[in-house]
């Protein structure tokens, strides 16, 4: 019996030892879930931009190249964009004097698809609704102050 | 009585002025855009066409209006066509020739001219080609005036064409960004013309497209005389194959980009 019970002290031990302990060639795989762009560049005939070259620019900084990479030989190309960045990532793809940029809403705070009125250079920007109202009350308000003085100064002219 | 009304109308007139002041237009961010012209190392360097000849330029006259700078939402794609969404647009009034080969070798582009602009991305450019009402080129969309040499075959030639076409492209693309202007900045945005497509590059591979492509000069030094040819587009038409001709008229639309971003290109009513 006494055995028994070291026997089972000693299976329990093993079951309370760390995993890691028991095999000294154990790995570790950990994984996240990230969004990829894949790229497929061709010119007009179909044939693959194989070589092209590709520049990304991040939302935070349009001028800047967030990073830049190669097209391989069937013109495909792949990166992961920060997600910490949302907004339009911006990508060019040239290659001997041709080239194009296309534009890739990445995360939740993308930019607006709406498009604002069309402002022309040199015309005066529009008032808002609430500056229009202002204005109008102000004329009305002149007006009718005009007319009461006008009438009180005629009043005032027959008394 | 009389002093309470003055008062009142003396109040009036200070809040309405106040009001109409407090509301005045709001005034955009403005920078300055700056509309160049490039004919790239080939115009300002020259070039090997790709049947060998060695050409050069003396001077590059194309004659542009209606340069329209767009800030558009969405992008402009100029392989689905249409016009630029366009929630800002700037205007350069023309026409204005321009020399593509003006300045050294490593000059830069030609400035057009400027205009004061509201701040943000100019991501599409238009233009249109009319002919020159002035100057060397007057009566001409675009003047070739440069030399091309051969072995020992030299042929100085001038070509006056007059092929109206209407340019409207998207983003600028190449080894820098253009079009981003910062308030109380200064901004450039391009017109670029690629003129290897029509005379071919000789240091490409012969079945590259650039040179299946394009015409190359040996349809025109055909047509030299003593080593000159002085040709318009209406004696071109008369002097050389159909299918060079037709050839050459379906590079022009071809020959506008901005930068190496490809642009749509409409035809005008034609002019000789």
């Amino acid at each position: 019996m006494p055995m028994r019970l070291v026997l089972l002290a000693l299976w329990g031990a093993l079951l309370l030892m760390p995993a890691g302990a028991s095999y000294a060639h154990s790995v570790s795989v950990e994984h996240t879930l990230e969004t990829v762009i894949a790229l497929a560049a061709t010119y007009d005939s179909g044939e693959p931009m194989a070589g092209a070259q590709v520049t990304v620019y991040a939302p935070n900084d349009p001028t800047t190249a967030w990073h830049t990479g190669t097209c391989d030989e069937m013109g495909r190309y792949r990166f992961a964009p920060d997600p910490a960045l949302p907004g339009t990532w911006t990508i060019q793809v040239r290659q001997a004097g041709h080239g194009k940029t296309i534009y890739v809403e990445v995360g939740s705070s993308t930019t607006p698809a709406t498009s604002a009125a069309l402002v022309q250079v040199g015309s005066a920007a529009p008032y808002t609704l609430l500056q229009l109202i202002v204005m109008g009350g102000t004329v009305v308000w002149g007006c009718i102050g005009t007319a009461l003085f006008l009438r009180g100064g005629a009043a005032d002219a027959y008394s | 009585m009389k002093l309470l009304q003055w008062v009142l109308l003396g109040m009036g007139a200070v809040l309405t002025l106040g009001l109409v002041g407090c509301a005045a237009p709001p005034s955009a961010a403005q920078g300055t855009l700056e509309f160049r012209a490039n004919g790239e190392d080939f115009v300002r360097q020259g070039f090997t066409s790709k049947d060998g000849w060695s050409i050069t330029f003396n001077h590059l006259y194309v004659t542009l209006d209606e340069l329209t700078a767009y800030q558009s939402d969405p992008p402009f794609d100029p392989e689905e066509g249409g016009t630029p969404a366009a929630t800002v647009s700037v205007v350069l009034d023309g026409p204005i020739t321009v020399d593509l080969a003006e300045g050294g070798p490593d000059a830069e582009p030609v400035l057009i001219g400027a205009q004061s602009a509201p701040a943000g991305h100019y991501n599409a450019l238009s233009w249109s080609m009319v002919p020159a009402t002035e100057g060397p080129a007057e009566g001409y969309m675009l003047v070739i005036d440069g030399t091309a040499t051969r072995a020992d075959e030299t042929v100085a030639f001038v070509l006056r064409l007059n092929e109206a076409l209407t340019f409207t492209c998207g983003d600028f693309v190449g080894d820098t960004r253009k079009g981003l202007l910062a308030a109380d900045d200064t901004a450039d945005i391009e017109a670029t013309f690629h003129f290897d497509h029509l005379f071919g590059d000789g240091a490409a591979p012969a079945d590259d497209d650039i040179n299946t492509g394009a015409l190359g000069f040996d349809p025109l030094a055909a047509l030299a005389t003593d080593g000159t040819l002085q040709i318009d587009q209406t004696e071109l038409e008369q002097q050389i194959s159909a299918d060079a001709y037709a050839l050459l008229r379906s590079i022009l639309p071809g020959l506008g980009h901005t930068g190496e971003g490809h642009c749509a290109t409409e035809a005008q009513a034609a002019t000789q």
